[in-house]
């Protein structure tokens, strides 16, 4: 590494910074990015699933050594066990294997120019009379900190998002915002290449099961609860929410599962609320999940992350064009697109969320045994839910007043 | 000051999404740990999904934690 100076360092190589970097890259911007892990996509924290809309936007084809299988639509399964099936161009995507695909767009970054550097953790930020001026870099393998400097430092650093705290953002997570989440990576499983989604109270409580079919038999298998939910006593006698039991009971209860292997055992915490309030500042900003931009009905994450890293990679070319990387230049160019696109969709499933958590086993029952198809296509891929969702509510008054309260 | 037991934890950095003192960060494929930051909250056990993390209140260096708990962490 000659080079101190860039055009842009992004922090972390996972699918927001690396389809930033692509796209900086492209415009022939001088391109770093820093990810502190010692492989890309190593460890795997994730669900793995992917809609194939955001792929084909952006005029990619994800190469068939990245995805596990393909998945043709959703199974959705109520606390009494009645399942609704539903296949739909829009439930299309793939179960990829996450490591391999964070990979794959690092390594299209890299073919457009962009400088990746694994095994790089940046420790501070480094300003000048206030003015943020670029990053201090501690390489794995050695003691010395090395600094570089940029017209703008982006945070694309998932979950942790250090760096994005030390520029300012307020990035940490209050217990209510995120699901605590279990996994385990299981064989043989018969699936259908559908995504398995299974709610109730007592097997995930403000959660769901899911299993999401991967190639050879295999299954994606896991849970996901409130953090904030006093479910058990954890270690040092704290109470608090404990996945991994809840998970354990699912796979005793089912017939296939129960007789199957683990071949591996992986888990992670989901961001499922509000994004945070302020995406820039003078020579920064935060994309993808380090910006609290996940899908807060099912916790997906990648392609939200590459929609962001897109919008700010444009971004990022205009303010260079015009030698303006303020506040004010960012937020018009990549902030107040976001909310008004990606944002307003992530706002009503949010609202989508905070009504089912107000429902206990039994309600969902009815709403389930109320819903058919299209209801749920309504619902879960457009997020036109109100119409639907007061129609299915209309038999149980105290239900239409959690809608009424929560629509306010 | 808080202890991860390394074997169990699955490297998630659910701890440091939820840290409000900056804590706890991952470092080199482990979790690593400032204890002088730690402010005994708590909150990184609560949203722990291998429920791997302890707590030893008021203790801001491994020289101070019981012995047991050293022997159990190794350290």
């Amino acid at each position: 590494m000659e080079r101190k100076d860039y055009d842009v360092i992004i922090v972390g190589a996972g699918p927001a910074g690396s389809t930033l970097a692509r796209i900086c890259a492209q415009g022939g911007l001088d391109v770093a990015v820093f990810d502190k892990r010692k492989a890309i996509g190593n460890p795997v924290r994730c669900g793995e699933g992917l809609g194939s809309r955001e792929v084909i936007e952006q005029g990619l084809e994800v190469p068939r050594w990245a995805i596990s299988t393909d998945v043709k639509g959703a199974k959705v399964v109520a606390p009494n066990g009645k399942e609704l099936i539903w296949e739909s161009k829009e439930t299309s995507g793939w179960i990829l294997e996450r490591k391999l695909f964070d990979s794959w767009l690092a390594q299209l970054a890299v073919a457009k120019g962009a400088e990746i550097h694994v095994n790089n953790r940046v420790i501070d930020v480094i300003r000048e009379n206030g003015k943020l001026k670029g990053v201090k870099v501690k390489n794995g393998a050695c003691p010395d900190i090395c600094d570089y400097t940029a017209k703008i430092i982006v945070s694309a650093e998932g979950m942790e998002s250090l760096t994005a705290r030390k520029m300012g953002f307020p990035t940490v997570h209050r217990l209510y915002d995120v699901d605590t989440c279990y996994q385990y990576e299981m064989q043989p499983y018969n699936h259908q290449n559908l995504i398995e989604l299974y709610f109730g109270n007592k097997i995930a409580p403000r959660g769901y099961v899911w299993i999401f079919p991967k190639a050879n038999k295999r299954a994606n298998v896991g849970i996901g609860i409130g953090a904030h939910l006093e479910t058990q006593l954890k270690k040092s006698n704290i109470k608090g929410a404990d996945p991994k039991p809840y998970l354990d009971e699912f796979v005793k209860n089912n017939k296939e599962l129960k007789e199957a292997s683990t071949l591996m055992d992986f888990g992670g915490v989901i961001s499922v609320c509000e994004p945070i309030g302020k995406f820039t500042m003078d020579n920064a900003m935060v994309i993808g999940t380090a910006a609290k931009q996940v899908d807060p009905i099912h916790g997906g994450g990648i392609a939200l992350a590459m929609e962001s890293g897109a919008l700010a990679g444009n971004a990022i070319l205009e303010a260079k064009k015009n030698s303006n990387f303020t506040e004010g230049f960012l937020f018009n160019a990549y902030e107040k697109p976001w909310r008004e696109t990606a944002g307003s969709k992530m706002a009503k499933r949010l609202l989508l969320r905070k009504v089912m958590e107000k429902l206990d086993d039994d309600d969902l029952n009815y709403i389930f045994s109320n819903m058919n198809q299209e209801d749920l296509a309504e619902i879960v891929g457009k997020s036109k839910f109100a119409e639907t969702a007061a129609r299915m509510v209309a038999g149980r008054p105290q239900l239409l007043k959690v809608l009424g309260a929560l629509m306010g | 000051m808080i202890m991860i037991d390394h074997e169990g934890c699955i490297k998630c950095v659910g701890c440091s999404s939820v840290c409000p003192k900056n804590a706890i960060e991952y470092i080199g494929e482990r979790m690593a740990t400032y204890p002088e930051l730690c402010i005994d909250c708590g909150l990184c056990i609560k949203a722990c999904p291998a429920n791997v993390i302890e707590l030893f209140p008021k203790i801001k260096d491994i020289s101070q934690l019981p012995p047991e708990a050293r022997k159990k962490y190794n350290v």
